[in-house]
Order: C-alpha cells, then sequence, then structure tokens
C-alpha cells in the first residue's frame, strides 16, 4: 500500500502517504511532513473524528518512524550522514522554525559530541530556538506593554506599575 | 452575466460514485498483465538499469572475440509491429525482433550515434544526473547532425535495454502543469499544488524525485489547452469541487503523462478530459487513453486506461446551444483525421466514441473548450463541467 485513507462522514476521503514508505526518506523529511500535516492540513479536515484518526497516524509516523531513524542515526558514528541531515535542518530551522521543532529536543545530547561540526550545527539550530522564543516573547511583552500603557492613560494604573513593565520590556529587547 | 440558479453547487454524484468504486476495487482496476504477444518493458532503477548496459556491452564484446561481426538485436518500432491490446486496452509493441549490424555500410552511422548516446545514458546513470533531450544532442553536434537522429537513438536505447526511457535519465523538456487539491515532495521539499498561483507546479520531468504525499481530492480533470486550464484555475474550481486540474498545452508529453498515471494509480481517482471538440482533441485523449504509437514500448507506463472523455462532445455542441457562428466548420484534414479515428479499432470497440465522431462526420463541425464563454466566462466552471460530473455525461 502506498497510500493510508481516512474516511469523513460525509464521504470525503483524505489520502496521506503510506508511513513506511517514509523508510527511504532523508533522515528529517519524517518529521517535517508530521509538522506539515499538523500546522497546515489538520484544520482544513474540519471533522473531529478523521483529525483524530490523522493526529494517531501522526504520532505513529512519529514513534515508529521518525524519531527510531532519527536516534539510529544520532547514536551511529556516521558523522558525516549527521553532518548533511543537520546542515538541512537548520535551513529548515531558518526558514520555518515550527518545522524543526519535533527535533529541538535531540539538539542537547548532539552538543556534546566530539566531532566539531556536529557541534557547531547544532550549537547553531539552539541559538535559532532561542531567537525564536525570545521574538515570541517580545511580542507578548508588546502587547501587554501596549494594554498597559492605554490603562496608564486612562489613569487606571499607577506610574509606578508603568514603568516596571516598561524596563521589563526594554530589558528584553536589548 | 451567471443567473443565480448558475451559482448552485452541484453534488458531482456521477464521479463520486466512480471514485468509490475504485476505492472499493483498489489497485486491481489498474493491474497491467502481460500478453504473450507483446515485449515486456520494465521501470528500471538507476542501478538496474546500469546493469544491463553492462550486459549488453558483455555481449557485444563476446560478438566481437567470437565472430569480429557484432550486432544489436532490439524490439522493432515499426508500425507493423505496434499492436492494440484489447485485454489491456493500451498500444503495445510486439514481438518482431530488427537487428542493427555494426560492419555494414548502410548502418555504420545509425549503429555510431546509438553507441554515443549509449555512453551519455551510462555517464548520466553513473553520476545519477538527468539530461534533457537537447542536450543530449548538444553533445555530440556534428555526429548527429540534427536532433531527430539523437532522438531516435534515445528510443532506440530504452527498447533495446527494454525499459522505459525515464530509466535512461533522459528527460524531455517541462511543459505540463498542474494544481489543485495535492501536496508532493520532490526531493526534500513538500510542495503544496494550491498554493503555487494561477501558473500551478511545472511537471518536473524527473519523477524519480518525487512522491505524492497528501490528497483530498476526488477526480482529475486533464484540460487540452493552457487558457481554459487558467480559466478554471482563476476561478479555484478545485477549491468549490475538490479535484487536480492538469494541462500538457496540446498532446501529453512524457513527464505529464507518466505523473497522471500515477496519481491515477495511487489515488484511484476518476480521471477525465476536457478537450476541443475536433478530430485533434480526441486525439490528444487517445494519447492519454492507450498511449501513442511512437513510444508505444512504454505504454503499459504512460497510459491511463480507465480515463473518460469528458468533453467537449460533438453532442455537447447541441445539448448545451453553442451558436453556429461559435462553431467551426471542419476541413479537408480534420475528416481525414475523423476517419482515421473512426478506423482504430480501440475506437470501433467503444460505441459511444464511435457514435459521437461520426455525428461530428454528419455535421462537420467542430468548436473549442472556449465556445462556452458565448454563454457567460464562468459557464465552464459553473455549469458545463459540474453537471457533466453529475450525470455522469462522458464516454
Amino acid at each position: 500500500m502506498d497510500i493510508k485513507l481516512f474516511y469523513k462522514k460525509d464521504g470525503r476521503v483524505i489520502q496521506l502517504i503510506d508511513k513506511e514508505k517514509m523508510n527511504d526518506w532523508p533522515v528529517e523529511l519524517p518529521f517535517l511532513f508530521v509538522e506539515y500535516i499538523r500546522e497546515k492540513k489538520l484544520e482544513t479536515y474540519e471533522e473531529g473524528t478523521v483529525k483524530r484518526e490523522v493526529e494517531n497516524y501522526l504520532d505513529e509516523v512519529l514513534k515508529e518512524i521518525a524519531i527510531p531513524r532519527l536516534i539510529k542515526l544520532l547514536e551511529s558514528e556516521d558523522d558525516e550522514e549527521i553532518i548533511l541531515s543537520l546542515t538541512r535542518i537548520e535551513e529548515i530551522a531558518k526558514k520555518n522554525i515550527d518545522m524543526a521543532k519535533p527535533i529541538q529536543k535531540y539538539l542537547k545530547d548532539l552538543e556534546s559530541k566530539k566531532n566539531i561540526k556536529i557541534v557547531e550545527l547544532a550549537t547553531k539550530i539552539s541559538a535559532i530556538f532561542i531567537k525564536a522564543e525570545r521574538k515570541k516573547e517580545l511580542a507578548n511583552k508588546r502587547k501587554i506593554m501596549q494594554e498597559k500603557e492605554k490603562e496608564f492613560l486612562a489613569g487606571k494604573i499607577s506610574a509606578e506599575e508603568y514603568a516596571k513593565i516598561r524596563k521589563e520590556y526594554l530589558l528584553l529587547k536589548e | 452575466m451567471p443567473n443565480q440558479e448558475n451559482k448552485k453547487m452541484h453534488n458531482l454524484k456521477a464521479a463520486r460514485t466512480l471514485f468509490e468504486n475504485y476505492l472499493n476495487k483498489g489497485q486491481k482496476s489498474h493491474s497491467f498483465k502481460q500478453t504473450e504477444e507483446t515485449v515486456k518493458i520494465d521501470d528500471l532503477n538507476r542501478k538496474e538499469a546500469l546493469n544491463r548496459i553492462y550486459l549488453l556491452v558483455d555481449n557485444l564484446i563476446e560478438q566481437i572475440y567470437q565472430t569480429g561481426r557484432p550486432a544489436i538485436q532490439l524490439p522493432s518500432r515499426a508500425s507493423s509491429n505496434i499492436i492494440w491490446d484489447e485485454e489491456n486496452d493500451l498500444l503495445l509493441l510486439g514481438k518482431q525482433i530488427m537487428e542493427k549490424q555494426f560492419h555494414t555500410l548502410t548502418s555504420v552511422a545509425d549503429i555510431t550515434r546509438l553507441m554515443r548516446v549509449l555512453e551519455v545514458v551510462a555517464e548520466l546513470l553513473s553520476e545519477d544526473l538527468h539530461a534533457t533531450k537537447r542536450e543530449v544532442f548538444y553533445t555530440d553536434v556534428n555526429l548527429f547532425g540534427d536532433q531527430k537522429n539523437s532522438d531516435k537513438s534515445i528510443e532506440d536505447i530504452a527498447t533495446m535495454l527494454y525499459t522505459s526511457r525515464n530509466s535512461t535519465h533522459v528527460v524531455a523538456a517541462p511543459r505540463g502543469s498542474c494544481v489543485g487539491r495535492l501536496r508532493i515532495r520532490d526531493r526534500t521539499d513538500i510542495i503544496d499544488l494550491e498554493a503555487q498561483g494561477s501558473g500551478g507546479w511545472t511537471i518536473s520531468p524527473f519523477l524519480d524525485q518525487i512522491e505524492i504525499l497528501e490528497s483530498d481530492a476526488e477526480f482529475i480533470l486533464v484540460i487540452e489547452k493552457n487558457a481554459a486550464m487558467m480559466r478554471l484555475a482563476e476561478d479555484r474550481f478545485w477549491r468549490k469541487y475538490p479535484c487536480i486540474l492538469i494541462t500538457a498545452q496540446g498532446v501529453g508529453n512524457v513527464a505529464t503523462r507518466m505523473f497522471l498515471k500515477r496519481l491515477n494509480k495511487e489515488l484511484n481517482l476518476p480521471t477525465f478530459t476536457l478537450v476541443d471538440s475536433d478530430p485533434y482533441g480526441h486525439y490528444i485523449h487517445s494519447v492519454y487513453l492507450r498511449g501513442s504509437k511512437r513510444l508505444s514500448y512504454e505504454s503499459p507506463f504512460l497510459a491511463t486506461p480507465n480515463i473518460k472523455l469528458l468533453g467537449v462532445l460533438t453532442r455537447d455542441l447541441d445539448k448545451y446551444k453553442i451558436p453556429k457562428v461559435a462553431r467551426i466548420r471542419m476541413n479537408k484534414q480534420d475528416e481525414k483525421r475523423t476517419k482515421d479515428l473512426l478506423n482504430e479499432d480501440f475506437v470501433k470497440k467503444n460505441k459511444e466514441w464511435e457514435k459521437d465522431l461520426a455525428l461530428a462526420l454528419k455535421l462537420k463541425e467542430k468548436a473549442e473548450i472556449q465556445a462556452f464563454a458565448t454563454h457567460g466566462f464562468k459557464f465552464l466552471t459553473d455549469e458545463y463541467l459540474p453537471e457533466k460530473l453529475t450525470t455522469g455525461d462522458w464516454i
């Protein structure tokens, strides 16, 4: 079987590639596939039951294919293949950090490897995650600060309280 | 101006029922059974194709040592050896064998070109590269003289290795495009065919690097003309009616036909053609349906035997009230082409098709897909196509 079928109650059908075919893919690609379907497609399936079935299937892909293959690669001595894979993951992370998210928890181990190039790449990818996290935090703080600014102008909060939030925001921004 | 009625949704009942049938039957409906009268052609991976080249060359060396007069035997691609296989409903290559000798003056140029292309193919496969037919011609312009000669040698090489041309890593320049409810993988990139602009995704000739990832389409529509494709793309037809649209701007090239076959087979989707109501349109449909005579050796990899001719049928001209001013008088060549089609065994076997072509010959009229614009620009997408897919009015 090349394709896995998911039936909706209204008779519509969603067809997804069979997980067995992913055994021949570059090691990072099953993660990308899972993230892609979760981020871009799942919502469009509308119906709750089929969404859950697809979610379960994506979990199977992660548990049975993506993670075991990645662990196998990381535990191997094949530094060349690890470097190749990390180079591609770095490119993906730069383009869309969410797509690289499932790989984040394996970066710590990689940073303690002996190969300098591997450590360098893992550190770079970690830095992209930290930067993205900071950006997210900053956006949140900015939102809160704008709210507080309105409250301050309306006389609902004190100058001290506003100054405290403003300081926190500026520190984070720096 | 479309009226209120034109905005209604059609349920595409007939197309949906066909899809359900295909899903229930699964891959069985597409299985190809090799018959004794035709040669077996294999789709090979890089390693397998290289092995066949090594075996061929070993055999030639052996002949040189033993007789000093080597020759290559390969299935003949003459029209007398092209068979319509009724069981598979495909044009296939028969078992007539021809011989190309190295030592005769008449064949020396041909055999030299053949060996040069074999060398190029071996190089492409060894280095895992692909080249277009034009690039192969430019590898030795003096030897080939004209691209027709290198093209012929490329087809000879595929035939003598008993494989498809794609397996030799010689590809045609990209021409077809695809858009709609489909997600694919091209090496390490995930491509969403709903987000490719109105021009769609250019069908890559490197199909060995393409994989189908996800789709919620219910049918495929193959469109003869880019202008009609643009009309459907502009209307985002696939959003209203879940489908995949493909065009090759005329007769489908190898990459387009191969990609279509994969979509049809892997996703079990009903597939329809939308062509001009003229003999050339019917011919285009026939090439998608059972392959072309020139590439009959690889029909099993290129043809889509369950493709349906949705339109524009000759009977549609009156049914959908195409005004006389939008119809074109058939010329002598059109009449001859229609008669030629009527003489084909595969048309004779399909009574409805035969009837529609006979009607065209009787009326001596043809019309383009765009003729529906006489009823408004949205008539094609809001009325004609959905109605036919709902009622099952196809051949």
